[in-house]
């Protein structure tokens, strides 16, 4: 449902023909289904092995990469739109994966797991353990998460770093919610996951 | 290749054509020159990996092909697919390079020459006119392939294929073939010179080592391929050490400075360089995946 939810969304963000960068992409199921439903020119970068090796075996185009060191390579506005879905938490420097991937895609769109959720903060405030959920299913000494945040933090970075955040969405598990008031308490307890559009500003 | 397999004859037209300078067909040291009646032999005009696909091109040209699906090949042969993907872009819709690198380097070069002097050594090269001799540089052209044999596997294939197993119970206390890795070199090294003409072996592996898609471009690679809008699929292996990954990595850093349609992936095997003639399970998974791919893209 999450995953469904996430991919409805990110699919109606995007216009047919697109060409897209999934940056993290997986096993590649997000990719098929965009290019299934928009006819994209996809093409994914993906760290672990076994992932592109789904992801080509299924006809998609995608390299194994990573996301911390490969992105410098892209050309400026290589891209419609570059997708950072459920990746940005497992990347070692955050900031500049963002900044890249704003050089290189004229609009982005980002999902973070939240970790405001309320489900989060219950398993560390009453059990007094490092959360384990569906979406964030590691435990804490092999999960590759190593830079989790809520969803107002994210929305605190992009002040930092200047970037104007276009939409943003919160997934309450059960339906997508556009943010209208980004301060909002109940954005950061009732979301699983946060999804963002940003553009860039380069000509 | 064949009916139903990875490279399908049943839906595909498959072309196979020899290899310009070789000894199977198209035309070689070892091909009459019809003006002196005579073979080439070191007469015959030091060639490049371009001259190879110019030929194939002549081919297609000559076949009315207006557009390759794919051109596919491993090692040498991928040479010839970076070759087609720079050079006639428009003319290949999809590229499979394996195994292989946009130049040869230093220590591929030397092993080369190695194998160059073994032959050029034995007595009976004869400058390269032996054609007509009783005697063949049959020694120097047999060990110029063990080296290279040892270039194709890995040190881990060597050990788990042979370790130190001995062809009898006792040592000879001499220099017979006593271990078993020793009497296998050897049967590559005879049993490549009834199939091989020394000379061929000199000028390919020449154009080889003179292999560089940077040459024109100041040592930038993405230059080479900024016309390209086809399809890529590279596979490196981790264990080939004669065209590690890292050679595969550069190209596919060169292609995404041009944004291009691009598939990598290194494909773990332990059997070195020859992995890309074997059946390796997820290399045979990623070709299939990508060729069908492919082929719903363009609508076949």
């Amino acid at each position: 449902m999450v995953n469904k939810l996430n991919q409805d969304l990110i699919s109606s963000l995007i216009a047919n023909n697109s060409k897209v960068l999934d940056i993290g992409c997986g096993n590649g199921d997000l990719l098929l289904h965009l290019e299934k439903t928009k006819n994209i020119n996809g093409q994914g970068i993906e760290i672990s092995p076994k992932g592109v090796q789904e992801s080509v075996s299924k006809g998609l185009s995608v390299i194994q990469g990573d996301a911390d060191i490969d992105l410098i390579n892209f050309p400026n506005n290589a891209f419609d739109i570059v997708i950072l879905s459920h990746t940005l938490q497992a990347t070692h420097k955050p900031k500049e994966v963002l900044t890249e991937m704003l050089r290189i895609g004229k609009k982005c769109i980002i999902s973070i797991p939240n970790f405001g959720y309320w489900k989060y903060r219950f398993q560390m405030l009453f059990l007094g353990i490092m959360p384990i959920t569906k979406t964030l299913s590691e435990p804490w000494y092999s999960t590759p998460n190593i830079h989790l945040c809520t969803i107002k933090d994210f929305i605190n970075l992009c002040e930092i770093l200047n970037i104007s955040i276009n939409g943003a969405f919160r997934n309450t598990t059960y339906s997508i919610k556009k943010i209208n008031k980004p301060n909002r308490y109940i954005n950061n307890l009732l979301s699983i996951e946060g999804i963002f559009v940003l553009s860039n500003n380069i000509k | 290749m064949g009916p139903n397999k990875i490279l399908d004859t049943n839906k595909y037209f498959i072309i196979c054509s020899n290899v310009l300078g070789g000894c199977m067909g198209t035309t070689g040291p070892s091909s009459i020159n019809e003006q002196k009646n005579v073979q080439y032999a070191m007469n015959f005009p030091v060639f490049t990996i371009k001259d190879m696909v110019n030929l194939q091109l002549a081919l297609i040209d000559n076949l009315e092909i207006e557009q390759l699906f794919s051109v596919i090949g491993g090692s040498l042969g991928g040479m010839q697919v970076l070759e087609w993907a720079a050079s006639y872009p428009e003319k290949i819709y999809s590229a499979i390079p394996i195994a292989t690198s946009y130049r040869h380097s230093a220590q591929n070069i030397a092993f080369h020459e190695v194998g160059r002097q073994a032959i050029m050594n034995d007595p009976n090269w004869q400058l390269g006119n032996y054609y007509n001799e009783k005697q063949k540089p049959r020694h120097g052209l047999s060990v110029a392939r063990m080296i290279a044999h040892i270039t194709y596997l890995s040190e881990g294939a060597f050990q788990k294929k042979f370790g130190r197993d001995m062809q009898s119970k006792v040592l000879s206390w001499g220099f017979d073939a006593d271990f078993q890795v020793e009497s296998y070199l050897r049967h590559q090294g005879t049993s490549f010179v009834d199939r091989f003409d020394a000379n061929s072996y000199l000028y390919i592996t020449r154009a080889m080592d003179y292999f560089d898609l940077t040459g024109p471009y100041n040592g930038e690679l993405s230059s080479a391929f900024k016309n390209t809008k086809c399809k890529f699929l590279i596979i490196s292996f981790t264990s080939d050490w004669l065209f590690p990954s890292s050679e595969s990595l550069a190209i596919v850093k060169a292609l995404n400075k041009t944004a291009a349609d691009i598939s990598f992936i290194e494909v773990n095997s332990d059997k070195g360089h020859d992995s890309f003639l074997l059946e390796v399970t997820d290399f045979y998974q990623i070709l299939t995946g990508f060729i069908s791919g492919a082929a719903r893209k363009k609508g076949l």
